[in-house]
């Protein structure tokens, strides 16, 4: 059979759309962080850092609490301290936020390992129990739909939370009287100070919660899906989650789509025992269609007028 | 500020160079091995894991010294294999296939330091094993070990005795390399032998250490009624084995005894790198090193099969053990490379 | 723009920032901060305890910091033109291939024609990879950094595809490639010999290679192209304000496209030369290689001048060196030598030693951030771009 022929196959299944919307979940999350803190006027690269954190602290908290619920909590918090360095530096110390983005990677990275070698040894960090993760839940009556009661209902518990959180970050951003003052503070932020509003406040309260999320998708990655702690485990994630959010142009549905390609080329990819053709070759397909996607159709993208600029009162 | 910074600096120095003079010394006439893991490290719950078991029991057994050093990337293998070799280090153990040309230039420079590679030899760039005589090679028949759990599959399914009887089973592996070939092909070959008209998936998840990739392979052959999983993918096939364990299908470990990865594993196909790496160091210790190819096989009892999670029906048992027999007599030879 | 702090005490009071810090994390986690960086010191061949010989130590960090310089300068270019370059990592993967085909393809040229074509064709391949996100910035204006991210995945799968299996395979030889010949490689400061002792070793374990001395010359190049020439002042100006640079008559697309062209050269002469000088094969490590993604860092930490980028890769080589004597020394995770280089970022972005030198009475005035910002949102802040310096 063809290359072309075995992927075409592939795409009428309902496993497959299955595992894609499960994998674009672990983009979605952190891209919805990022869009949050951006629209506020914060750049956040620091996605990937934020995420490797959270599937660390959520791994060492089941193994400790048996109980994936506190878990998550305590990958959520420690996502949130990683934002909060982020946003100390750059919001108080004005400090380039591309640069201290890219320090929360590389600390992040070095740091987890570092305290799987002083926690764990060099023995194995352990596996957490089915029982103790965080569970895929079928809805009831739903879950029976023909081919999308699948795709869409017989999820971890994670992707209903982020389908939730995706309409809820639209609806706070672009329907809310709190989402209008984000972005005006991205936007204007001189503007916006003179109309009353707390600059410093919205921008912490906005990079803390892409931490939040980041965490919560670290969660999702480490004791949804994996079971354990890998060193370096978000694998680039946080920076496809960037480049979706751009993709989206800093809208949440808009990075979803992104989303959705790239998890539909993870699940294409799984599937390599089947499709007669080089699996690398393969692999590269979502990102030339995103680039492809880019050229011909999203154009531009421009960011908050305010993105990346540290807020100094008084100044104009 | 200048000076202050400079005074902190001095400081420090001075600190340091004490210390060093004072944590160096006690010379005794104790062997001295270094480990460099390849890029999967110490936690990789598979290779890397056992031949640091096999330093260790080294360590307590023999009294031997043994330090570690892990490589990050490729860059590093050259780097930390020099390390221990400018340090006067008895055996230098490098781990992996990956590592052989990086052996072969290290053991050429330094001809009187003993080495030893897991999965390989001192080669060449062009991968030309050089023979060197300070070299000793590791190799395992890993395709007798596939071929015995391959086995158990063909014949569970040929009697009717998987959980759906789908005649499809699968094998995850980590990257294209020939061990890990190896381990595909005797699986393949003896799932066939056995039930003829089986079909075998066979996939790579590119990684030798995220649980999440092999998972995802392992599903998506599942979704096609594999119903036994084999990992060959280290720490990442663990999320192969649960993979199974969540869907209610059998699975194979590798490499070490993995009953505990997960309940679905009902056999594993051994690698018993820890019993080789403790080999080389025991012939460094009685001052009998030789360099050349060492395998390890059935016949030396590195490879073969551990019966986990299940109750292997007797009959069934005893046709595994007959193939063992038979590869082990050389009357039956297994594949190393997937057709 | 920061007198008295804008010098080497920045830098060099953010590294001792860091140092602190970061044995406050050893001390905490239960180990001893003194083992650990006597450990990373050996890095730069100084208090080698154990066993180590510094001269080798020393050559292994060269080795690692000469990519560092040159794929930091690819970084910095964009930088001064307001453009995130993620996609070294990329450029310089297409850049290793390219090296690689031609040293292969040609083998039977001499060194002195082969050399020089090998370095040509990874930046060409470089300046290509990186091409395709400047003109679609340009053009359609895609932003660069979700572009020349989809370029390194799609190197980093391409570099998979050509050596499992692939047309660059070695024959036995799964993921990797065959070697360049011995005359398409750079050659080393001391010969390849194992027979000759130089300083104790054989020759042959210092790999230090001429691939040094390329890269100054290119940090050299890029000093000399950013403030002595036309076109640097244009990359300047479009990184300051577009509109601005409008005004002045310069054309922002083609700016664009050519910064993009000229960092990725840059990017793919790393990749090059880490092929012609110490790997003469593609292998598995590039499929885990960092060098671009570091290189960022070391741009940053470089505060995007050539004579900090020289010294930022080199603070880098010597971490990575000593990272592993650390290890093997102290028992201690060389991945503590990622927590440092954080660190030192963290303080030199949040000018963490004019913060600080504030609390200590008797010092001159911290230096504030200047008041006014540029009014387009370049990527590097005002405090991050040192004065004019002499090439």
């Amino acid at each position: 059979m063809s290359a072309l022929g075995d992927i075409g196959h592939l795409l009428l299944t309902a496993n497959l759309w299955q595992a894609t919307l499960a994998a674009a979940v672990l983009f979605l999350l952190p891209a919805l962080g990022g869009v949050t803190s951006e629209r506020s006027g914060v750049v956040n690269i620091a996605m990937e850092g934020m995420m490797l954190t959270g599937a660390f602290f959520a791994v060492v908290a089941d193994l400790k609490l048996h109980n994936p619920w506190l878990a998550t909590l305590v990958a959520m918090v420690a996502g949130g301290l990683m934002a909060l360095i982020h946003a100390v530096v750059s919001i108080r110390f004005r400090a380039d936020q591309i640069v201290s983005g890219i320090a929360i990677n590389i600390f992040a990275a070095g740091l987890t390992v570092f305290l799987v070698n002083r926690i764990y040894g060099v023995q194995d960090v352990g596996h957490v129990v089915n029982s103790e993760l965080l569970p895929n839940i079928n809805i009831p009556v739903l879950d029976q739909i023909p081919f999308l009661g699948q795709v869409l209902f017989q999820q971890n518990v994670i992707v209903y939370v982020a389908l939730v959180l995706l309409v809820l970050t639209h609806v706070v951003l672009f329907r809310t009287r709190l989402g209008l003052r984000i972005r005006a503070v991205g936007e204007h932020p001189q503007a916006a100070d003179t109309a009353g509003i707390n600059v410093f406040r919205l921008r912490y309260g906005s990079v803390l919660v892409s931490g939040v999320l980041s965490g919560l998708a670290g969660a999702y990655l480490a004791i949804g899906i994996a079971n354990t702690f890998v060193p370096n485990m978000t694998d680039g994630r946080g920076y496809i989650a960037l480049a979706a959010m751009i993709f989206g142009k800093w809208t949440p549905f808009g990075a979803f789509i992104a989303c959705l390609i790239f998890g539909l080329g993870e699940a294409i990819y799984a599937n390599n025992s089947f499709i007669h053709i080089s699996a690398y070759l393969l692999s590269m397909l979502p990102y030339i269609i995103t680039l492809v996607v880019l050229a011909g159709v999203v154009g531009r993208s421009t960011p908050p007028a305010a993105d990346g600029l540290p807020y100094i009162p008084g100044s104009e | 500020m200048r000076l202050r910074v400079l005074g902190v600096v001095a400081a420090a120095l001075m600190l340091a160079v004490a210390c060093g003079s004072s944590s160096s010394g006690g010379n005794t006439k104790q062997v001295k091995v270094g480990l460099v893991t390849d890029t999967g490290g110490l936690n990789d719950k598979s290779f890397n894991h056992l031949a640091y078991v096999g330093l260790q029991s080294a360590i307590s057994k023999l009294g031997i010294k043994g330090d570690v050093i892990e490589s990050k990337s490729g860059d590093d293998y050259v780097p930390n294999l020099t390390n221990f070799a400018q340090k006067g280090y008895d055996l230098v153990i490098g781990n992996g296939f990956l590592m052989q040309p990086a052996i072969g230039t290290v053991a050429g420079q330094f001809p009187n330091i003993k080495f030893a590679i897991v999965d390989g030899a001192g080669t060449d760039a062009k991968f030309n094993d050089l023979k060197q005589t300070n070299v000793m090679d590791l190799f395992f028949k890993e395709q007798e070990s596939g071929a015995l759990v391959g086995a158990i599959a063909g014949l569970l399914e040929k009697q009717s005795k998987a959980p759906k009887n789908t005649h499809v089973i699968s094998a995850v592996g980590g990257v294209k390399i020939p061990p890990v070939d190896h381990y595909l092909a005797g699986y393949q070959w003896a799932a066939k032998i056995y039930d003829p008209s089986i079909k075998v998936l066979i996939g790579y998840s590119n990684d030798f250490n995220a649980t999440d990739k092999c998972k995802a392979v392992a599903n998506t052959q599942i979704g096609q009624g594999s119903e036994f999983v084999f990992q060959v993918a280290g720490g990442c096939g663990v999320g192969a084995l649960q993979a199974a364990g969540q869907a209610h299908v059998y699975s194979f470990g590798v490499d070490a005894d993995q009953k505990d990865a997960d309940p679905s594993v009902i056999a594993s196909a051994l690698k018993k790198v820890d019993v080789a790496v403790y080999d080389a160091i025991k012939s460094v210790v009685d001052g009998k090193f030789t360099g050349g190819a060492n395998r390890f096989s059935l016949a030396n009892d590195a490879t073969g099969y551990q019966v986990d999670n299940f109750s292997l029906p007797a009959d069934i048992k005893t046709e595994v053990d007959n193939l063992a027999a038979a590869m082990k007599s050389g009357s039956k030879t297994p594949p190393d490379v997937v057709s | 723009m920061l007198p008295r702090f804008s010098g080497l005490a920045v830098p060099l009071g953010s590294v001792l920032f860091a140092f602190v810090a970061g044995g406050l994390i050893v001390l905490i986690s239960g180990a001893n901060p003194i083992d650990a960086y006597q450990g990373l010191l050996c890095g730069v061949g100084l208090l080698c305890a154990g066993g180590e010989n510094p001269a080798l130590e020393l050559s292994t960090t060269i080795v690692f910091l000469t990519p560092l310089i040159t794929a930091g300068v690819a970084v910095a270019i964009p930088f001064r033109a307001g453009l995130f370059n993620i996609g070294a990592e990329g450029q310089l993967l297409v850049g290793t291939v390219a090296c690689l085909v031609v040293g292969i393809t040609l083998s039977s040229l001499p060194g002195i024609v082969l050399v020089p074509l090998e370095l040509l064709a990874g930046m060409a391949a470089g300046a290509a990879w990186a091409g395709i996100a400047g003109v679609l910035k340009a053009t359609v204006g895609a932003h660069e950094v979700v572009t020349t991210i989809m370029l390194n995945y799609v190197a980093q799968w391409l570099v998979r595809y050509l050596i499992i299996g692939g047309p660059l395979q070695a024959p036995g030889a799964f993921s990797a490639s065959s070697p360049i010949s011995v005359n398409g490689r750079l050659p080393t400061f001391f010969p390849a010999s194992n027979s000759l002792i130089v300083f104790g070793l054989p020759s042959s374990v210092y790999r230090v290679h001429t691939g040094l001395i390329i890269a100054l010359v290119a940090a050299a190049v890029f000093a000399f192209l950013l403030w002595r020439t036309s076109l640097g002042y244009e990359i300047r100006a479009v990184g300051q304000s577009q509109k601005a640079a409008r005004y002045a008559g310069v054309s922002v697309p083609r700016t664009i496209i050519v910064t993009m062209l000229i960092a990725g050269a840059f990017a793919g002469l790393a990749g090059a030369i880490q092929i012609a000088g110490v790997d003469k094969q593609l292998t598995d490590k590039y499929f885990n290689d960092t060098t671009g993604f570091d290189a960022i860092a070391v741009a940053l930490l470089g505060l995007g001048s050539a004579v900090g980028i020289v010294l930022a890769a080199l603070l880098f080589g010597a971490l990575h060196a000593g990272g592993a004597v650390m290890q093997s020394d102290a028992g201690l995770s060389s991945n503590l030598v990622l927590v440092l280089q954080a660190l030192i970022l963290f303080s030199i972005a949040g000018n963490f030693v004019g913060q600080i030198s504030r609390l200590i009475p008797g010092l001159r005035p911290p230096p504030t951030l200047p008041s006014e910002l540029p009014p387009a949102a370049p990527l590097m802040t005002e405090a991050a771009a040192p004065p004019p310096e002499t090439a």
